[in-house]
C-alpha cells in the first residue's frame, strides 16, 4: 500500500472552513467551560474551608467524584443520561439550542471544576499563616490583609498550575467528538472521511492544536514573569 | 423508572469482558491501564533523564518530544497511532497494541516532567557532597538522588497514574471493549444510559479513589515528622 | 516562537518514516502467512453485525464473511483460517483499510463511486435505500419534511453527505456510529435518524419497544452493499467475490438472508422480485 500525500485537500473544497469552525467551536465550548469550572472551583474551594461540616462534606464529594471519573463517561453521561430525568419542556428547549454542546460544555466544566478546585486549594495552603498574622500585626484590617496581601500572593502562586489546567481543559474538549460536538478533532475526522486522507487531516489538527496551546502557555509564561514579586517564587528559567 | 436491573443482567460482561478483559472481545480496561502504567513510567524516567543531561542534543530531543505530546490531545494521538502503525508495519494491528501504544507515548511525557521536576527537586548540595564522597555519577543518582526524587515525586506520580487510568476510557473510541465501551454496547441495546453510565462511574471511581487514599497514606509516612 | 518552531521540525520528522512505503501489498499472501483473514465490522448495526442478548457478536454480514467468503480465502491460501473481528464505523472503515488493520469490511457499507476512488467493492449482497425513523406519529414522513428539523445521521455515511448537501435547511447532527445517533432519537434530541431503510427496520425490530418506532418514506437515496477492499488486488477481491458468487448459485446466500431476514429471522424483511434480479444479475443470471 502506498501512502500518495495530497495536501491540497487541506485547502481544496469545505476542509478550510470546517477547521475554522471546528476551532471556533473548540475555543467557544472551552471557554464557557473554563468560566463553570472557575466558579464551581472557588466555590467548592470555599466549601471546602467553611466550619460546618456537612457543606465541607459537599465540597468534598464533589471534588473527589467529579476528578475521579474519565471525561468521557462523564459525557456520555450528561449527554445521555441525564436529560431523559428532566421535565418534557426542558428536554424540548435542550434539544432545540444544541444540546450536544451544552452537555459536553457542562461535563467539560464539572470535570475541570473539580481540578480547578484542587489547584485553588493548593495554593491557598502553600501561602503561610504567617503572612496573615504578619499583615494584621501592620494594622491591616481582614478584609485588607486579604486583598492587598493574601489574594495577590495566592493569584500568583495559582496563575502557573491553573494555566496548566486551563490547557489541559481545552484540550480535553476534543473528547466531546464523541457526543457529536463538532469540534476541532470532529472536524479533522470529518475532512479524512471525505478525502480518505488520514495523514494530512491529523498534521493541520495537530498543528492547530499545538499553536493554541504553545501560544497561549507564551502568552502565560510573560503575564507571570511581569507580575512575579522578586524573591519570592523562584521561576525555573 | 430508573432501572438497575440492567447492571445485574450484564454484570458479568461489564465487568468480566469490560474491566478485566476475559471473553469475546478484545479489551480490559485494568489490562490496558496496568501495563500502560508501568511502562508510561519507565519511558517517562528516560525522558525525565535526558533532559537533563550535558548533552545538548539529547536535552533538547526529550524536550521537544514532551513539548509536542502536552501540547495535543490525547484523542489525536490516539487517531494518530491508530492509523500510523499499522500503515509502517503493513499489518493488522490489535486495538490493544495501538492503544498501548498511544498511552505509553503520550503519559510518559507527562511522567518525564515529574521525573524532572523530582530530580531537581533534590538540593544541589547533595550531590556535591555525594562526589566529594567518592561516589561515582551513577551511584550518586542512584543512592542519594533517586531515593530523594522519588520521595518528592510520588504525590504527582500518583495524580499522573490516576490521571492515566482514567485516559484508558478513550480506548473505547477505537473499538477497544474496555469498562466504557462495554456499558456502551449493553446501552446501545438496553438505552439505559443513567444507569449504566452512573455504574460505570462508580466502578472507575473505586479504582482511582482508592489510588489516592493509598498515595496519601504512603505519603504520610514518608514525610520526616 | 523558537519552541514553536522546535515543535513544527520534531513534527515533520515525526512524519518522515511513512513517506517512503513499499509496493503493493498481497491480501492473500499475508492471510497465508498469519492465518487469519481480519474484517471490520459493526458493533450497532443489527441485523447485519450487532452484539446481541447474550454480547455475542453476530449478524447477516458476519454469517456471509463466515460462511461463504471463508471457505473460499482457505481454498485460495491453501490452508484452513481464522476470522478475526475489529469495529470498523462509517468515519474509521476506509482508513481502518488503507493502513492494513482490518482485510475486508464486512458491514453496511454502501458502494459508490467516490468510494472506489480509495478502494474496491465485492459483488453487492445487499440492496437497500435511505428513509426516516421516527417515533410513531411524528409529523416527519420523508425527506421533504425536514425542513428545520433536528436529523441525526451518521458521520462519514451517503446519507449524512446528502442531507448536507441537498437538505442544508435540516439540522443535521452526526454522530459517530449508529447507537448514539438511535439513542439521541429515542430521547428525543432529534426528531428523526436517517439511514439506510433495513437497518432502520434492524434498530426498530431490536429496540425495547418496537411499537414505537416507525420507518418512513420512500428511498431518497440507493444503498447497493458492497464488502470493501484493499484498491488493486486483483487476486483477494477474486476470491471474496467468488465466495459471494458460489453463495448466491448453492442458494446458500439465500439460506442465509432466511435466517435473518425471513418470516422467522429477526428482521422480517422478505425479498423483493426486483432486489434478487439485481442480485442475481451480477453474476450473469
Amino acid at each position: 500500500m502506498n501512502y500518495q500525500f495530497k495536501w491540497s485537500v487541506l485547502w481544496s473544497g469545505q476542509s478550510g472552513s470546517w477547521l475554522l469552525q471546528g476551532v471556533i467551536t473548540t475555543l467557544e465550548i472551552s471557554a464557557l467551560a473554563w468560566v463553570l469550572a472557575a466558579a464551581l472551583g472557588i466555590v467548592s474551594g470555599a466549601l471546602r474551608t467553611v466550619p460546618f461540616r456537612p457543606l465541607r462534606a459537599v465540597g468534598t464529594f464533589y471534588v473527589e467524584f467529579f476528578r475521579n471519573v474519565p471525561l468521557l463517561v462523564w459525557m456520555f453521561f450528561w449527554y445521555f443520561g441525564v436529560p431523559p430525568l428532566l421535565p418534557r419542556a426542558a428536554q424540548d428547549w435542550i434539544f432545540n439550542h444544541g444540546a450536544e454542546f451544552w452537555a459536553g460544555m457542562f461535563a467539560l466544566g464539572v470535570y475541570h471544576g473539580a481540578r480547578m478546585s484542587e489547584v485553588i486549594r493548593a495554593g491557598i495552603l502553600a501561602i503561610p499563616r504567617t503572612q496573615f498574622e504578619a499583615a494584621v500585626a501592620m494594622g491591616l484590617t481582614t478584609f485588607q490583609a486579604y486583598r492587598l496581601v493574601i489574594v495577590p500572593i495566592a493569584l500568583r502562586l495559582i496563575v502557573p498550575p491553573a494555566t496548566n489546567e486551563s490547557l489541559n481543559l481545552l484540550k480535553n474538549s476534543s473528547v466531546a467528538l464523541t457526543i457529536s460536538v463538532a469540534e476541532l478533532t470532529f472536524q479533522t475526522r470529518q475532512i479524512e472521511t471525505y478525502t480518505a486522507k488520514a495523514v494530512e487531516a491529523l498534521t493541520a489538527g495537530t498543528l492547530i492544536y499545538l499553536i493554541l496551546c504553545v501560544g497561549i502557555a507564551a502568552v502565560m509564561a510573560r503575564v507571570e514573569r511581569r507580575f512575579a514579586i522578586p524573591g519570592l517564587i523562584a521561576r525555573g528559567g | 423508572m430508573l432501572d438497575f436491573g440492567v447492571i445485574s443482567a450484564n454484570f458479568k460482561f461489564l465487568i468480566v469482558q469490560g474491566l478485566f478483559g476475559l471473553g469475546g472481545f478484545a479489551g480490559g480496561t485494568l489490562r490496558l491501564a496496568i501495563p500502560a502504567i508501568v511502562l508510561g513510567f519507565v519511558l517517562g524516567i528516560f525522558i525525565g533523564l535526558a533532559r537533563l543531561t550535558p548533552s545538548r542534543l539529547i536535552s533538547v530531543l526529550a524536550t521537544l518530544y514532551v513539548e509536542f505530546f502536552r501540547g495535543v490531545p490525547l484523542v489525536m494521538v490516539i487517531f494518530w497511532i491508530w492509523f500510523i502503525i499499522p500503515q509502517i508495519l503493513r499489518l493488522p494491528i490489535p486495538e490493544y497494541g495501538v492503544a498501548l501504544t498511544a498511552f505509553v507515548v503520550f503519559e510518559a511525557a507527562y511522567f518525564g516532567e515529574i521525573v524532572r521536576a523530582g530530580i531537581q527537586s533534590v538540593p544541589r548540595g547533595q550531590v556535591e557532597a555525594a562526589t566529594a564522597v567518592g561516589l561515582t555519577r551513577a551511584q550518586t543518582m542512584r543512592f542519594v538522588v533517586l531515593p530523594q526524587a522519588i520521595r518528592n515525586m510520588v504525590p504527582a506520580l500518583v495524580t499522573q497514574m490516576i490521571v492515566l487510568f482514567k485516559d484508558t476510557s478513550l480506548a473505547s473510541i477505537i473499538g477497544y471493549v474496555d469498562l466504557t465501551k462495554a456499558a456502551q454496547i449493553v446501552n446501545n441495546r438496553e438505552i439505559k444510559p443513567f444507569e449504566l453510565y452512573l455504574f460505570i462511574a462508580v466502578v472507575y471511581f473505586i479504582f482511582t479513589y482508592s489510588m489516592s487514599r493509598f498515595a496519601r497514606r504512603f505519603e504520610r509516612r514518608l514525610t520526616p515528622a | 516562537m523558537k519552541r514553536l518552531l522546535g515543535v513544527v521540525v520534531a513534527l515533520a520528522l515525526a512524519l518522515a518514516p511513512i513517506a517512503p512505503v513499499g509496493a503493493e501489498q498481497d491480501t492473500l499472501a499475508k492471510i497465508k502467512e498469519t492465518g487469519v483473514l481480519t474484517i471490520g465490522t459493526r458493533t450497532g448495526s443489527p441485523p447485519f453485525a450487532y452484539v446481541n442478548k447474550n454480547n455475542e457478536w453476530v449478524g447477516f454480514s458476519i454469517d456471509l464473511v463466515e460462511m461463504l467468503v471463508k471457505p473460499e480465502v482457505a481454498k485460495a491460501v491453501g490452508k484452513a483460517i481464522k476470522i478475526e473481528k475489529k469495529e470498523s464505523t462509517p468515519p474509521t472503515r476506509i482508513p481502518l483499510l488503507t493502513n492494513n488493520s482490518v482485510d475486508l469490511i464486512a458491514e453496511t457499507m454502501t458502494d459508490t463511486a467516490q468510494r472506489r476512488e480509495s478502494v474496491d467493492f465485492s459483488l453487492t449482497f445487499f440492496y437497500t435505500g435511505a428513509q426516516f425513523l421516527v417515533k410513531k406519529g411524528s409529523p416527519v414522513k420523508g425527506v421533504n419534511d425536514i425542513a428545520g428539523k433536528r436529523i441525526a445521521s451518521q458521520q462519514g455515511s451517503t446519507n449524512a453527505k446528502i442531507i448536507r448537501e441537498k437538505y442544508p435547511q435540516a439540522q443535521l447532527r452526526e454522530f459517530p456510529d449508529q447507537p448514539a445517533a438511535f439513542q439521541a432519537l429515542a430521547q428525543g434530541q432529534v426528531d428523526a435518524y436517517t439511514n439506510d431503510g433495513i437497518q432502520l427496520a434492524g434498530l426498530k425490530a431490536k429496540a425495547p419497544n418496537p411499537g414505537d418506532w416507525e420507518v418512513v418514506g420512500d428511498f431518497y437515496s440507493e444503498e447497493p452493499y458492497g464488502m470493501a477492499m484493499r484498491k488493486g488486488d486483483a487476486k483477494f477481491k477474486a476470491a471474496v467475490d467468488a465466495g459471494l458468487k458460489h453463495g448466491f448459485e448453492s442458494g446458500k446466500y439465500f439460506e442465509i438472508y432466511e435466517k435473518w431476514f425471513g418470516p422467522k429471522g429477526d428482521v422480517p424483511y422478505p425479498m423483493t422480485p426486483q432486489v434478487k434480479t439485481y442480485l442475481l444479475k451480477q453474476i450473469g443470471k
